[in-house]
């Protein structure tokens, strides 16, 4: 996909952003596609919420330039931050005050917040707007931060761990509720979280970060359909201990039955590899929960 | 309006690879006849709880592939088809499960003659 930086809500070129005794990004460069449900994804300490932070200008590069908007980050003002939505794994609020209080404190900031959608998801979310903050679950207080984040009806939404604390039925409303932005304002969303079968639901685009760097940026079909778990028998023996295949990302079994984890785009593939063994090969595709760990896997490029 | 068409978020295949073959095989099966209307990208995404990205690439791949044709401007519906690629149509989805049938068949030792045997006794068994 080609698109120019002004088409892109978010640009990192050449970005490092170092804190003391730790670097958390690396040369990364990075172009988020407009209009596109990203998944942002890797372990803990990888550089994630780094990201999302450096997206909304609430830290800056140590070296390289970020754009959001089109606008560098250092530069980011009200026309740029009203059109910014994010929210964060554990927001922090104003405590004492009701959570109607607090939403109308957070809207009179914003020029076009949407009073029926704050309504409708107060209500669908089930939010005792009459109660503290302070008194609130976690839960409770993630759906908050949620409402606060989304009700100026953002066109780049950048969203950090937001799932984690709701329960399995809060986090199907919040993915119903991110798709109908999607079609409503046509927004660019931006989720970091490590409820996989919850993002598979909704992404179209996957970056994974590794240590703080960039090892994937590709759309979510295209992973897909590259990953695939071969079952591999081989009737008659002779199955190596280690397969030489590049596309061969790892394998357990032995002379007669082998498991591996590929990833290969040639469809071909697959028949020269039965040919060559002498085996049959049965092809399962691999869910994002069990691509996960591949995508870690260093020094293979089978593109 | 499909009748019915579900996603396996999960199982690893690319859901608008999922609703292309539901599609498909409910237009070979019949049960989509030609002309029928299919639902707007925006109402089926609210239907499944899917990217509407995903619906509009299956879309665009189906109407490539001639299985759907645009009329009225946006609307999209099901395609008169040709006998040939009728038959192709039906004859494909068997196809892929009697390829995964006869992969399993040569790694339990199963004989061409007995497997052959086997397939013709299903065909011929009663429903249960």
């Amino acid at each position: 996909m080609n698109l120019s930086p002004d088409s892109a809500p978010f640009v990192a070129e050449n970005v490092t952003k170092s804190y003391p005794g730790h670097l958390a990004l690396d040369a990364l460069n990075l172009e988020i596609p407009a209009g596109h449900v990203v998944g942002l994804l890797g372990r803990n300490g990888a550089g994630k919420t780094t990201l999302i932070h450096l997206a909304a200008g609430l830290t800056l590069p140590s070296t390289g330039t970020c754009r959001t908007f089109g606008t560098p980050t250092a530069r980011l003002d009200s026309p740029e931050l009203g059109r910014l939505g994010l929210v964060q794994q554990e927001s922090r609020f104003i405590e004492w005050m009701t959570v109607r209080q607090h939403l109308d404190f957070t809207a009179s900031f914003y020029a076009n917040w949407d009073r029926d959608l704050q309504h409708r998801l107060t209500e669908a979310l089930e939010l005792p707007v009459d109660r503290k903050l302070a008194v609130l679950s976690a839960g409770d207080r993630q759906k908050v931060g949620i409402l606060l984040g989304v009700c100026h009806r953002p066109a780049f939404l950048l969203l950090d761990e937001p799932m984690s604390s709701l329960d399995p039925i809060a986090r199907t409303d919040m993915l119903d509720f991110l798709l109908e932005r999607l079609r409503d304002d046509g927004c660019t969303v931006l989720i970091s979280s490590h409820l996989l079968t919850d993002v598979e639901k909704i992404v179209d685009w996957v970056v994974f970060l590794k240590a703080g760097r960039l090892v994937e940026n590709s759309s979510f079909d295209a992973l897909q359909e590259s990953f695939a778990e071969w079952t591999v028998t081989a009737p008659e023996g002779g199955l190596p201990a280690a397969f030489a295949e590049p596309y061969v990302l790892s394998s357990q079994g032995q002379d007669r039955l082998a498991r591996l984890n590929v990833r290969t785009r040639d469809p071909a593939a697959i028949e020269r590899f039965a040919r060559a063994h002498r085996a049959e090969v049965k092809a399962r595709p691999l869910s994002l929960d069990e691509m996960f760990p591949l995508l870690t896997i260093p020094g293979r490029d089978p593109s | 309006m499909p009748p019915l068409l579900v996603i396996d978020y999960h199982n690893g295949v690319p859901a608008y690879r999922q609703l292309m073959d539901q599609i498909k095989f409910q237009v070979a099966a019949g049960m989509l006849s030609v002309g029928t209307e299919m639902a707007s990208t925006r109402a089926l995404s609210a239907e499944l709880s899917l990217n509407p990205m995903t619906i509009s690439k299956a879309y665009s791949l189906l109407e490539r592939e001639g299985v759907l044709e645009r009329r009225r401007g946006q609307t999209l519906v099901i395609r008169a088809a040709t006998t040939a690629d009728r038959e192709t149509n039906k004859l494909n989805p068997l196809r892929q499960h009697l390829a995964a049938a006869a992969v399993m068949a040569r790694q339990l030792g199963i004989s061409r003659v007995q497997a052959l045997r086997l397939f013709r006794e299903t065909l011929n068994s009663p429903p249960p």
